[in-house]
């Protein structure tokens, strides 16, 4: 009883919040013209002349150069045209000075260096979420494969994270000092790795997870992905129409609902491929309509293609993930480990491209 | 205890495999010439066995394509890269060579350029340990058995064209400017290996390519195999002159597909064909690779 009604006393809220936000959206006619400044809350997309990222809701397609990152704070300026912000200048910009973002740089740069262009792309994209190094051609081919999950923020990458933390932790410490310390780890890797709708999804329900297990209560995924999106939307109202939020809740919602018994039915395949097979089937399912209505597009086979790729993606953010901290000790021996990534990398980029 | 075994286990499998991975790479002493397909721009790969060079980088990333399909992936240094004129056609792309890889030696005209991208590269090769010259008409570069005997901007085309801007050493990138074309300041040179020799003539435009062709005549080179053709194949670029003088075997232009500059004009083409020559087109064929041993040569379908 007590439960019923302090959720009814927060769907009210929430509510309450998304109207005042969405009644309070300065409303510009069309042709004003406007000066921005905000910070840069998620990777700018690098075409072959431009960089586009929004701001306020608003499409904002700069020159390439200079490149603004994630974190920075800038100043534009240009006219509204619907939800575009047209003749766009770059008034001013301001690196973040936020040590992890900062640290961010250096280990995207690391990758870099040390590996070829698809495979460094690869790597920062599943480690730390970046969209910079891919390139266009790549890109398309991770879109019609269905893919592209994988190496854009994904709550894949958190939970790969949060299972490395906290079973790495638990070797030196006993489990209930060892959840606090993965709970900052996580929170520190979903700043890392841009603060996008899936990765704090992921890090939320993860947080409970942790949290629920260290109060020894019983952990509801479906409940716990319910509390995220209400989390989230009081923060955030503006998620409500981002499409990475849709696809990352709904994906979540239709493994939470179908995961076991498309697990059930594939009782033949092997067991190393099965729950891959499985969870990557129920998230398409649950997509499969939405992407369609949003880029025309869908690919009958891109079960498939999860299924011969994401086996290598725990393997690509280990590796990833080692390297990148051994990288800030000792750049020689950090190099010869990230080449270890290789082979796999390879084996992704070959299935994604094989097929043209 | 099991457990960490077989970690270990799977982590040495991994470690041999990724050497016999580079045991098999096929690091031939044998040259390749490869004109990347980078659109419409221009970006000349060269490779002898570990040893890269990059003549210019087109306009964007995707000469690292190009450099990762003709380069074993635990190279990551390039040894020499040249930028025969700061245009963006030319440059763009260096930016994320310099991104992506360690440059040992980079070597410019020294003519600046004010734009915008320009300074960006200029950045990211302030911030490297990269080692900048700057040549002209005269200058020899060796590297292994490659040499590079440079015959244009002149200096007297220098001192009549263009204005100093710093005096702090000539090797600094971007030492004078011009009022003029830029096309007709690219570096061009005879490079040269073994027997095989190439004529890397950058955006030079008909006037320049006369003087080069005079230049050649004077310093009595000839016997060249391959030429980049000059400026993407435009009207106003490669002149007769020049290929009287240099005679060579095969033509190739970097060139985008359907660009709107309707590079290569259809005069040109018929010109080199007039000639005899053989013309290779990175529209038409993607990446365009030449190899030789030094003795003889093939291009490569």
């Amino acid at each position: 009883m007590l439960y019923r009604l302090f959720l009814s006393l927060l769907l009210v809220l929430l509510g309450l919040r998304i109207f005042s936000y969405f009644s309070n959206v300065p409303n510009f006619p069309e042709g004003t013209h406007i000066r921005i400044n905000n910070r840069v809350t998620s990777e700018p997309l690098i075409f072959e002349n431009s960089q586009y990222f929004k701001l306020y809701g608003l499409k904002i397609y700069l020159p390439k150069y200079p490149q603004i990152s994630y974190g920075d704070e800038i100043i534009v300026e240009g006219i509204i045209s619907k939800d575009k912000l047209t003749d766009a200048k770059l008034v001013k910009i301001a690196t973040s000075d936020n040590v992890l973002i900062r640290l961010r740089e250096k280990l995207l740069s690391f990758y870099k260096k040390n590996l070829p262009i698809d495979h460094s792309a690869l790597v920062a994209g599943v480690v730390l979420g970046s969209k910079q190094n891919i390139r266009p051609e790549f890109w398309e081919r991770l879109k019609i494969t269905g893919t592209v999950h994988v190496v854009v923020a994904s709550g894949m990458n958190v939970s790969i994270v949060a299972k490395f933390l906290i079973s790495a932790l638990v070797i030196f410490l006993p489990r209930r000092k060892a959840i606090p310390l993965a709970l900052l780890g996580i929170w520190t890797y979903s700043i890392m790795s841009g603060f996008d709708a899936p990765i704090i999804r992921a890090s939320i329900m993860g947080s409970i997870t942790f949290v629920a297990q260290e109060l020894g209560k019983l952990y509801y995924a479906g409940r716990a992905l319910i509390f995220s999106a209400i989390i989230m939307i009081f923060f955030k109202p503006e998620w409500l129409i981002d499409l990475g939020f849709l696809l990352s809740f709904v994906a979540t919602t239709s493994i939470l609902l179908l995961n076991d018994s498309i697990y059930n039915f594939f009782k033949k395949v092997p067991d190393i491929l099965r729950s891959d097979l499985s969870s990557s089937l129920s998230a398409q399912i649950g997509v499969a309509p939405i992407l369609f209505a949003s880029f025309g597009q869908f690919n009958i086979l891109s079960p498939l293609y999860n299924l011969a790729v994401l086996w290598t993606i725990p393997i690509i953010t280990l590796i990833g993930m080692i390297s990148a901290i051994v990288s800030l000790m000792y750049v020689p021996a950090a190099q010869i480990l990230l080449f270890l990534v290789y082979p796999f990398t390879s084996w992704f980029i070959t299935i994604t491209t094989f097929l043209q | 205890m099991r457990k960490n075994w077989f970690y270990i286990l799977i982590f040495l499998c991994l470690v041999s495999v990724l050497v016999w991975f580079s045991a098999f790479y096929n690091t031939s002493e044998n040259l390749k010439i490869i004109a990347c397909d980078v659109g419409q721009g221009d970006a000349l790969f060269i490779t002898t066995g570990s040893q890269q060079i990059l003549i210019d980088g087109g306009p964007d990333n995707k000469v690292l394509l190009c450099l990762s399909t003709n380069m074993p992936f635990w190279d990551r240094e390039i040894e020499l890269v040249i930028l025969t004129h700061p245009e963006k056609d030319h440059f763009g792309g260096l930016i994320d060579v310099f991104e992506n890889y360690s440059v040992v030696n980079f070597i410019t005209s020294g003519l600046s350029s004010s734009s915008k991208e320009y300074q960006v590269l200029k950045e990211e090769v302030g911030s490297s340990a990269t080692k900048v010259h700057s040549v002209k008409d005269g200058s020899t570069i060796r590297l292994g058995l490659i040499g590079f005997e440079i015959v244009w901007p002149s200096r007297e085309f220098l001192a009549n064209n263009s204005q100093k801007i710093s005096e702090i050493g000539s090797d600094v990138i971007g030492s004078y400017t011009t009022s003029r074309n830029k096309n007709d300041f690219s570096i061009v040179s005879v490079f040269s290996f073994g027997n095989f020799d190439a004529l890397l003539t950058g955006d030079i435009e008909d006037e320049a390519s006369d003087a080069v062709a005079e230049k050649l005549l004077q310093k009595n080179i000839k016997g060249i195999e391959y030429i980049k053709v000059s400026h993407h194949g435009s009207k106003n670029g490669l002149s007769g002159k020049l290929l009287e003088v240099t005679n060579p075997k095969v033509a190739v232009i970097s060139v985008g597909r359907n660009n709107s500059y309707g590079h290569p004009h259809a005069e040109v083409v018929k010109m080199l064909e007039s000639y005899g020559l053989r013309v290779l087109r990175t529209d038409v064929m993607g990446d365009v690779v030449v190899q030789s041993n030094g003795i003889s040569w093939q291009v490569k379908d």
